[in-house]
């Protein structure tokens, strides 16, 4: 193969050298690691989970007795908008892509992901979505249409419509570019998946985790363009005074709620099964069995990201359909509780007659299954249409999802963190403090979001900011919000764990779980090339087999010796003999920092500013110009140096 | 052997499929494209020949010779585009130069003539805002000629490193990853001319 | 599909990674392209003609398709490259009409 002559050495304009340090502050702005990636998208995802969640005890605190004073109806607007925004934007999906940029690489026996300057972008991309979303707040106006913005509220012109200013044009534009970081985000994850396994990696030995990542990265992939051409039609309504929506010209509103439901049901998947993957991971391995029924586990999610396109139109029930489409419909939403179903009883069936060690994740772990089991019972009788036209836009739905969501995707991630940090830092979270915030958090979520099936089926509306005295729904808003603040008071301890463990935890070894994948092989915390020889990968849980063998009884025996890697006989080779400091004389050739990504991440959020406040001079070409600039620099720029 | 978890096209020797890393990428990346474009050309249907619409209809304002020519020659840029890709893979360089720029003039001239188009549109009372038809076919076209002008960008900027002799057949497959993005874009035209300007009613 | 003898390989090149057969020589995509010009003549053509609305729509959608198909297979190697491709671009294309015409349906685009 002939040797291009290095692109590396010209540099636009002459400046830059090319950044190489992997330690420090400024590391973090160029890093092309995985690793540190996945702790910035987790950490950024932990402070808006708090910020999310202060505007979230904000409306509990308007909704603590009748005729609440504490929030103005358009601060309520704007607050519960961006409540149900954040999270599912800024938490949610960057919470699941923080784990996979984490873990998979590890639990496939790769040394990084198939893009490593592509996973930074993806990462900046979000991080500056969410400021340039926050940014609204002292900008005009924060969005205030809802999540969801539904047409025609959010499309009428934002001057002389229903909500002028730019709060909504923020919330579009804010999400298109967030879309574009999931994107890459997704198609980084399929192809690492699909071709950077380590030699014996099928695709049926990998861990659960990993499979749900890649129905995950295949959802988001396909359900990001329609949303994003529903936000570009709200955007030129607004602006351009197109007619999408416009019922006087011939448009239909229901255009936008189809194209923005055909995203957001395969986004409630998106959300919850990383969860479900993770939870995957923590039962067999405190309950020292394997996954019950891991093939009919990986079916079902497989299952769940098909069938998770037929359902939509089951938040459209009260659109008036009509009777075709909307049992069409609820049939098809009666049939995904099924392999939802499934999925729970494998890990019912996984936890029976398992050897229970109830350690902090495994307590998380156990209590998603049983948060998420009533969110889901309470999800298939939406699927009953006629009770659903009753259910529709009352705090009975919200209860449903804050269950499925909450109960279930936060207390996964929540046990997740517990279980993967002394993998990341070499040192335990406290067990103790721990098993406190679990049942705190138990508690106050529970005493927040219970009471809210009766609040809606008792005919509280949701996204109103008071409630009128009469109703008889005092005792429960007031639990309600008590148990927010005991949610606040867990969160706290949460994050209070996190960070004196970080620096005081107790030392943790590699396998300190005796675990079952292939991350525990490897030293905590992880050198920055992961392995220092690739794994050959005999069997599923490769690397427990290593350890454990079963006697004529069927009971573990440990294997003396075992626990050591498989690794092939050859040496490994270095590539052009380039040492970064890390490698410790492996000889390992990792890819170079970057500032390209951050470079050409920070042209959107301008391109956005000129967008919304409609400036083609400045802004405008400013944004072209570092785009334009960030791209060449990156394209010229080799892998590694 | 020693896996390397960079992409640059050259090691699909080490990939898991044996398909390279970047391939893979692009035909997500135009998978994902698919339904971009689909959703607005479903709404241009959706709203094609609504009762009730003031302004110009589309019978009022195309000019199918126009866009026969126009189209003609964005078709014909694909073939430029699969013969640049044949040269670099050969080795032959000046070819290589010479479609690419082909490519990228037959994509320019596509672009001047949608500019026309439009602004002749304007002219006979079509704008954004007029009626669904307006809305629908200026949204959907401009998007399509975004990624049209994206594409040129990118095909200079491939002759651009041609010129300077950086390019040789080790890097055919970022030509050929080029090309995916283009003949999509081509691709993307076809039903759009065949949906939009021809279909009737 | 056609008549015309295409020439299907380039036999000078070795497979190149990726590939499961020889891609098309240059020859073969100038007939491919030629074979494109004439179906798009016709479709503009059919067009000005006064044929009912149904069969001139599905014979345009078919013309549309079949110069869809041959530069996606063609053009873009589909044909000669490793069935992954294929089978993700078909995906997303089969996606997106299934899903997109269930919607339009309850809006009523296909009823008059």
């Amino acid at each position: 193969m002939t040797t291009v002559a290095v692109p590396g050495k010209v540099r636009p304009a002459g400046l830059l050298r090319r950044p190489t340090a992997t330690r420090g502050f400024w590391s973090w702005f160029t890093t092309v690691d995985h690793k540190k990636i996945a702790i910035m998208y987790g950490v950024t995802a932990l402070l808006f989970f708090v910020i999310a969640g202060i505007e979230a005890l904000f409306i509990r605190l308007q909704l603590l007795s009748p005729n609440g004073t504490i929030l103005t109806a358009a601060r309520y607007n704007e607050f519960f908008t961006m409540h149900g925004t954040t999270m599912v934007f800024l938490v949610g999906m960057p919470m699941a892509v923080a784990f996979g940029n984490y873990l998979i690489p590890l639990m496939i026996g790769a040394r990084d992901v198939a893009f490593p300057r592509l996973n930074a972008f993806g990462y900046w991309v979000v991080l500056f979505g969410g400021l340039f979303l926050y940014s609204s707040f002292v900008l005009g106006g924060a969005p205030n249409g809802g999540w969801f913005g539904y047409t025609p509220l959010t499309s009428t012109p934002m001057s002389g419509g229903f909500l002028p200013g730019h709060g909504p044009d923020f919330w579009a534009v804010g999400l298109i570019l967030m879309g574009i970081g999931s994107t890459t985000s997704a198609i980084n994850f399929i192809v690492t998946i699909l071709n950077l396994r380590a030699p014996g990696m099928s695709l049926m030995r990998m861990p659960v985790f990993v499979w749900m990542m890649l129905v995950v990265a295949f959802l988001t992939l396909f359900a990001i363009p329609p949303v994003t051409a529903a936000l570009i039609m709200v955007f030129f309504d607004r602006n351009y005074l197109t007619n999408f929506f416009v019922g006087g010209k011939g448009g239909d509103p229901l255009l936008y709620q189809h194209l923005f439901w055909i995203f957001g049901h395969p986004e409630v998947y998106i959300l919850i099964l990383p969860g479900m993957g993770i939870v995957s991971e923590i039962l067999p391995v405190f309950s020292r069995k394997p996954l019950f029924g891991y093939s009919v586990v990986i079916f079902s999610g497989i299952a769940i990201g098909f069938l998770g396109w037929g359902v939509w139109a089951h938040h459209m029930f009260a659109t008036g359909l009509g009777p075709v489409a909307i049992t069409a419909f609820g049939l098809s939403t009666m049939l995904i509780a099924v392999p939802t179903g499934v999925k729970i009883f494998n890990w019912l069936g996984t936890v029976w007659g398992g050897s229970l060690r109830l350690k902090t994740p495994m307590l998380f772990a156990l209590g998603f299954i049983a948060m998420f089991t009533i969110g889901g019972l309470s999800g298939v009788t939406h699927s009953i249409v006629p009770a659903d036209t009753q259910q529709t836009d009352t705090y009975y739905i919200v209860a449903h999802f804050h269950y499925v969501l909450f109960g279930g995707l936060i207390f996964a991630v929540i046990g997740g963190i517990y279980y993967w940090f002394p993998k990341m830092y070499g040192r335990y979270m406290n067990d103790k403090l721990g098993k406190f915030n679990f049942w705190t958090l138990l508690i106050g979520f529970n005493l927040t979001f219970f009471p809210m099936h009766f609040l809606g089926l008792w005919g509280m509306p949701r996204r109103t900011y008071y409630y009128p005295k009469g109703y008889g729904w005092e005792t429960m808003n007031l639990l309600a919000t008590i148990g927010g603040f005991i949610i606040a008071f867990s969160t706290l301890l949460f994050i209070v764990n996190i960070l004196t463990s970080r620096y005081r935890g107790e030392l943790a070894p590699d396998d300190p779980w005796d675990g079952r994948t292939l991350e525990w092989t490897i030293p905590s915390p992880p050198p920055e090339y992961n392995f220092a020889e690739i794994p050959i990968v005999h069997e599923r849980d490769d690397f427990w087999h290593r350890k454990y063998t079963e006697d004529d009884q069927g009971r573990l025996v440990r294997i003396p010796s075992g626990g050591a890697i498989d690794t092939p006989a050859a040496t490994t080779t270095g590539g052009g003999g380039h040492e970064d400091g890390n490698d410790e004389g492996h000889g390992i050739h990792m890819p170079s920092p970057s500032y390209f990504p951050f470079v050409l991440a920070l042209g959107l959020p301008l391109l956005g500013y000129a967008a919304v406040f409609k400036d083609p001079w400045i802004l405008a070409p400013l944004g072209v110009i570092v785009l334009l600039f960030g791209m060449y620099a990156w394209a010229l720029e080799p892998g590694s140096e | 052997m020693e896996q390397v978890a960079i992409a640059s096209g050259h090691e699909d020797h080490g990939t898991v499929t044996g398909v390279a890393n970047t391939k893979l990428a692009m035909w997500m990346f135009l998978a994902s494209d698919c339904l971009f474009f689909g959703a607005f050309i479903s709404a241009y249907l959706l709203y094609h020949g609504r009762a009730g619409q003031a302004g110009p209809k589309p019978k009022d304002v195309y000019s199918i010779p126009f866009t026969s020519v126009t189209s003609f020659i964005l078709l014909m840029s694909s073939l430029t585009m699969v013969l640049a890709l044949a040269a670099i893979q050969r080795g032959d360089y000046r070819r290589l130069r010479v479609w690419l720029m082909a490519t990228a003039l037959f994509g320019a001239t596509f672009i001047a003539g949608q500019i026309y188009e439009f602004t002749e549109f304007y002219r006979h009372g079509l704008s954004l805002s007029t009626n669904l038809f307006g809305s629908t076919f200026f949204v959907l076209t401009g998007l399509h000629g975004m990624h049209v002008t994206a594409g040129i960008i990118w095909l200079l900027t491939m002759w651009g490193m041609a010129m300077q002799g950086r390019l040789t057949t080790a890097d055919s497959e970022r030509i050929e990853v080029a090309g995916l993005y283009w003949h999509f874009v081509d691709v993307v035209w076809i039903v759009i001319f065949t949906v939009v300007y021809l279909v009737p009613k | 599909m056609t008549d015309v003898q295409v020439p299907e390989a380039d036999h000078e090149l070795p497979l190149l990674p990726g590939e499961v057969k020889p891609h098309p020589s240059p020859f073969a995509y100038v007939i491919i392209a030629v074979i494109l010009c004439v179906i798009t003549a016709l479709e503009v053509a059919l067009s000005y003609t006064d044929l009912a609305d149904g069969v001139m729509i599905a014979l345009l959608l078919t013309m549309a398709a079949i110069k869809f198909f041959l530069v996606a297979s063609w053009f873009m190697h589909l044909r000669t490259d490793a069935p992954v491709f294929r089978r993700f671009f078909i995906l997303g294309i089969v996606a997106a009409i299934i899903l997109f015409s269930i919607a339009m349906s309850t809006l009523h685009i296909f009823s008059p």
